[in-house]
This record gives structure tokens, sequence and C-alpha cells, in this order.
């Protein structure tokens, strides 16, 4: 009986009561959309802003200068699938499961990489089903990346770096097949890979 | 035996089925739609009741036919403690699941290979890391091969065995303090 009271104003007809039904209902329709908007942000693409140094100079150009953060446009369709050295990828960190990293692919499984420090070996084989990240970042004390932690599976990857949409100076498609790094990769068969 | 009759309880809602869905074919899309997806946000990230097969978490799970219950706000790790079953994303093959149970966090100390098996030589799990071996020994592909696993790759804890019915149990750690 009091929620007929309550809710009365609804049925009345006063003003208010038929603001408050027109917005409830629209405010329904509104959350109805909600796990839309999730399953396109988690398999099909969502925009990410970069924070931190470790892809300078190709990412976050104007790190010494401003506070700026780039945004980029990261592709979640099935990002593992033929994935080629010199791609941006999106993963979870290793060290820190809240954290979402982005480096560069360098090597794939097979490879050999040439470490540097504080890697504790001085080449590393990648086993099958794992990937060699590095930073572009030439200060290696900038970036955290699989010269810490080693080479990271393939499942922990969600996500590629495929276009930068600000600033507008590097507006584009990320070429990652123009991509030359310094570091020394001796490329090597998939068959060949190291199986757990 | 006595003549079908149709439910009562059922009319109002199908007469309102009807007049909203009946010659609306884009609203029953979009619905259909969206009732799906919600389905698909509750599964990945509330509770999801999932298949397995595999001998490696013998006598907890049979090799075949078993369903069992995952909670995903353990997800990452949040959360996850030691003799806790987890799924995870496997590490060796990309795109399959795997069900073990977790022995050492980060910062543990534990034994590499098989008791009994050769060397005790133990280590220390890294920052971000778990250990996680199977309850089959003998039968499971685990850390004792592919080392200590990122928590990221943690995609639920198994909280309860739901088919077959008759064997239906909420999952313990098998954890007992010391007296």
């Amino acid at each position: 009986m009091t929620t007929r009271r309550l809710f009365s104003s609804f049925n009345r007809g006063t003003q208010y009561g038929q603001f408050a039904r027109v917005f409830g209902y629209n405010l329904f329709i509104f959350a109805t959309w909600i796990p839309a908007v999730i399953f396109f942000h988690d398999n099909i693409g969502e925009v990410t802003r970069i924070s931190g140094p470790s892809m300078y100079p190709y990412l976050n150009t104007s790190y010494n200068e401003n506070q700026k953060e780039d945004r980029c446009w990261v592709n979640k369709f099935r990002p593992t699938q033929n994935l080629q050295r010199g791609m941006l990828v999106s993963f979870r960190s290793p060290y820190h499961p809240e954290v979402l990293a982005i480096k560069r692919v360098i090597a794939v499984e097979g490879d050999r990489v040439i470490t540097h420090a504080p890697y504790p070996l001085p080449i590393a084989d990648v086993p099958a089903g794992h990937v060699w990240v590095e930073g572009d970042n030439r200060d290696a004390n900038k970036t955290l990346d699989s010269n810490h932690y080693g080479p990271i599976p393939l499942n922990l990857i969600q996500g590629r770096v495929t276009h930068v949409l600000w600033p507008w100076t590097s507006f584009g498609a990320v070429r990652w097949w123009e991509f030359k790094g310094r570091t020394r990769v001796l490329k090597g068969r998939k068959e060949s890979a190291l199986r757990f | 035996m006595p003549p079908f009759r149709f439910p009562v309880f059922l009319k109002p809602p199908l007469q309102f089925l009807k007049k909203h869905y009946y010659s609306h074919p884009f609203l029953l899309f979009t619905t259909t739609l969206k009732t799906l997806l919600l389905f698909h946000v509750i599964t990945r990230y509330q509770y999801s009741i999932d298949g397995t097969w595999g001998a490696s978490m013998l006598p907890t799970f049979s090799v075949f036919g078993d369903h069992v219950l995952i909670d995903r706000g353990y997800r990452r790790g949040r959360g996850v403690e030691v003799g806790d079953v987890v799924t995870f994303d496997s590490v060796v093959e990309p795109g399959e699941k795997v069900i073990k149970r977790v022995l050492g966090l980060e910062g543990d100390y534990v034994m590499r290979n098989t008791p009994g098996s050769g060397s005790q030589e133990m280590i220390q799990i890294p920052k971000g890391h778990c250990w996680v071996v199977g309850d089959n020994l003998g039968f499971s592909r685990d850390s004792r091969h592919f080392g200590p696993m990122p928590m990221a790759l943690i995609k639920g804890k198994v909280i309860a065995k739901v088919f077959p019915w008759k064997e239906r149990e909420w999952l313990t750690s098998g954890l007992n303090p010391v007296v």
C-alpha cells in the first residue's frame, strides 16, 4: 500500500511523474546497450592511451616536452593470428597483472635473441607459443620488457596496436614492416621451437 | 490423465511478447542480440559452467563428462590462495584453457621437480607469477615443465563441480591448519 502511494505520481499524470516515467524508461534502454559496448571493447577493439616512455620515440614522441599522451586504436579481434616481428602488441604485464603494457614483438617462436642486461644469459631461445617483446626506447632503464621477464606466452596478448589516432602529426597506420631494431635476432623455424 | 490445459500464468508474458515483437523484426533482432550479449558478459565476468576433459586432475575431476562452476571474480589472480583450483589460458597452446591447482604464489619457495624423482632443487617464484600443479602428478603438464606462470593468465577459480549431478560438491582447497 505504501508503494502505491509512493509511485502513484507515475500514474496520476503529473508533470514530475510523467518525466520520471519517461526518463526511467530511457535510462533502462540505455543500460541494455552496456553489454554490447563491453563486448565490443573486449572482442573487436578500443582506443587506449599510451602512458610511459618505453616506446619513445615511436609513440609518445612528446614525452620530453609535455604531459600529453598518445591515443591509439587497439585491434582485439584475433590479435595473435599471423603475428609478425615488428608488430606492436598490448598485453597484461607478467610482473603486474593489473597493468596493460604495449611493446613491440622482436622475435617469435623458434628464434634466438641476443639479449641485453638484466637478462642473465647472453642468448635466449624463444619456446613454442611465446614471443619476445621489447620497448623501442634506447635507454634500457626506461622499459620493462622481455629482458626482465623473458619471453611471454601468446595467450597474454589481448590486442594489437594498428593505428595511431592522436596527435595529428603521427596519425595513421602503424607501419610495423618498416621497423629496424637494434636487437639482433637469429631467425629460426617455428617447427624447431622448444616445446614444454 | 487430466486434459491438457494451457498454463494460465503464461498468458500475460506471451501476450506481451506478441504485442511488442510479432511484426517488428528489427526490434526482435536487437533484443535477441542484447540478451545474448548480456549472457556473454555474465559468463565472462561473473560465473560460468564449463566442461572439462583430461586426466591431469584425477581424482578431483574425471577424464570426461564433468562440468564445473567457475567464479570469474578471481581472474588475473585477485584473491587466489594456495590450494585453489584455477582455470587459466594455456602457456604452451595458444587458445586452449587449462585447469590446475595453485601450489605457490609470488615469493614462495617451491620444489622444481616431482618428489622422489631426483634433485631436491627449490626455486623462488618471481613477482606476479604463480606455481600450478595438476592433482595427477604422473600425467600432468604443469609448472614442473614450463616454470612459474604469470598470474595475468588466470581466468577464474573453480568453486564447485556441478555435473554429473550425483557427484556435485563444493571444491575445497584441502589445506588443514596444523593443530
